[in-house]
């Protein structure tokens, strides 16, 4: 005969369901505790870590990359919070001062390569700048980058451009370069050439007459690039921020 | 004669066509303008012909076959003129006189060398004037007229004719 179930059965149900709960709870709570715990050492760690080599980061560069490389491998970004515990560390600072100084070299150069710069150019423009008494803080590539990461905030004014090759042309006027435009700079940094002209831009990213002239017209009109009409038979148009003897002046 | 410190931009080809945005003729212009002061500073050239101008190297890069047209040059001048540092000297702007200094900065120049070298009260000749070892040497006769004009002005000089030259008496 089937037993049919009782109060007794549900009322058993629910303690153990109970039971179940408050178990749970505490395995909660301790774990809880046990990742507190575990946070606050590795935050004393990190924060001991980075006292102890303050300086080591600051004037290293490649230990300077190794720990952006591992906060970043960790999810904490040292460049973001200028308060709190990694104010101690002043990194950020570090960061800060480089945004700015990149700031000024590009201002500094705009009025002749119409606010386009080659990253290599800007660094050594900006070691320069920064003078023979911090000659041992070496500035890499990525710290630049980095850096002006940090100054995208400030809108489309700034940005970096990725031209191929691991190679960056930071630009620093108003208003976005097109695709077409940012195609043409590529193609300039990888072949070598200052210059460029419409049958090379036919030539290697196939494009009609009119296509080529939008976007080199509008370079034209924003200073970023000079007209050579004295070319053999076509006229070139010259880029001064690709152009050596203006790179070294 | 000193060596030429060329710019970079003497070697970039579009310097030598007029540029048509407006933004970088100016940009353009200003360089030209730098330029074209201290080359005529340091190869004491004073007078400019604009057809003849591709006969300066100032004007004729012949390592990357670039030279500035006549047009080019006149609108060159233009520029400097508006600075006070070009001078057409014939109706139809083809024939120039450059001043590195402007013609008042000429004026007192050779004012404080006639002071410096106790010329007042006395008349000296344009020869004298042009063959002193410092800024005045080898400036050209009709600059200098010019400058002593301004002088004359000042009622700091006289222009005199002399046998077989001019000169001129600089006042105390």
């Amino acid at each position: 005969m089937r037993r049919r179930a009782g109060v007794g059965a549900i009322q058993k149900q629910k303690l153990e369901q109970e039971k179940y709960k408050d178990k749970g709870t505490v395995i909660q709570e301790n774990q809880f505790e046990q990742m507190t715990k575990q946070l606050e050492v590795f935050r004393a760690n990190l924060e001991e870590f980075a006292t102890k080599y303050k300086n080591e980061i600051k004037k290293n560069s490649q230990f300077r990359r190794q720990f952006q490389e591992m906060c970043a491998s960790i999810g904490v970004d040292p460049l973001s919070s200028g308060k709190g515990f990694w104010s101690v560390l002043g990194i950020g600072d570090f960061y800060y001062e480089l945004a700015v100084q990149i700031v000024e070299v590009c201002m500094a150069t705009s009025y002749k390569n119409g606010g386009i710069i080659g990253l290599d150019e800007l660094r050594d423009r900006l070691i320069k700048a920064r003078g023979r008494n911090v000659q041992h803080q070496e500035i890499t590539l990525d710290d630049l980058l980095s850096a002006a990461k940090k100054l995208k905030i400030f809108g489309n004014g700034f940005c970096m451009i990725p031209v191929g090759k691991g190679q960056y042309m930071v630009q620093s006027v108003p208003g976005e370069l097109s695709m077409d435009q940012t195609a043409v700079l590529k193609l300039l940094s990888s072949s070598g050439n200052a210059y460029i002209t419409f049958s090379s831009l036919k030539d290697q990213l196939n494009w009609e007459a009119t296509r080529a002239a939008n976007a080199i017209n509008q370079m034209v009109a924003e200073g970023l690039c000079w007209v050579d009409g004295q070319n053999d038979c076509e006229i070139s148009y010259w880029f001064p921020s690709m152009f050596t003897e203006c790179i070294s002046s | 004669m000193g060596e030429v410190q060329w710019p970079w931009q003497y070697s970039f080809p579009p310097f030598f066509t007029i540029q048509p945005n407006a933004e970088t003729r100016k940009k353009q212009l200003e360089a030209w303008r730098t330029l074209l002061l201290e080359y005529c500073r340091t190869q004491k050239v004073c007078v400019i012909d604009v057809r003849e101008g591709d006969r300066l190297s100032v004007f004729n890069n012949a390592v990357i076959s670039r030279k500035l047209s006549p047009e080019a040059i006149t609108i060159v001048l233009e520029a400097l003129q508006r600075t006070g540092n070009a001078e057409p000297l014939d109706k139809s702007r083809t024939r120039w006189h450059v001043y590195w200094h402007t013609l008042d900065e000429w004026a007192s120049i050779v004012y404080k060398w006639a002071q410096d070298n106790a010329m007042l009260n006395t008349v000296c000749t344009f020869y004298e004037i042009a063959n002193d070892s410092g800024d005045l040497n080898g400036i050209d006769d009709g600059v200098l007229t010019k400058a002593l004009r301004v002088l004359e002005r000042r009622q700091q000089a006289e222009i005199l004719t002399l046998e077989g030259g001019s000169g001129v008496k600089f006042f105390a």
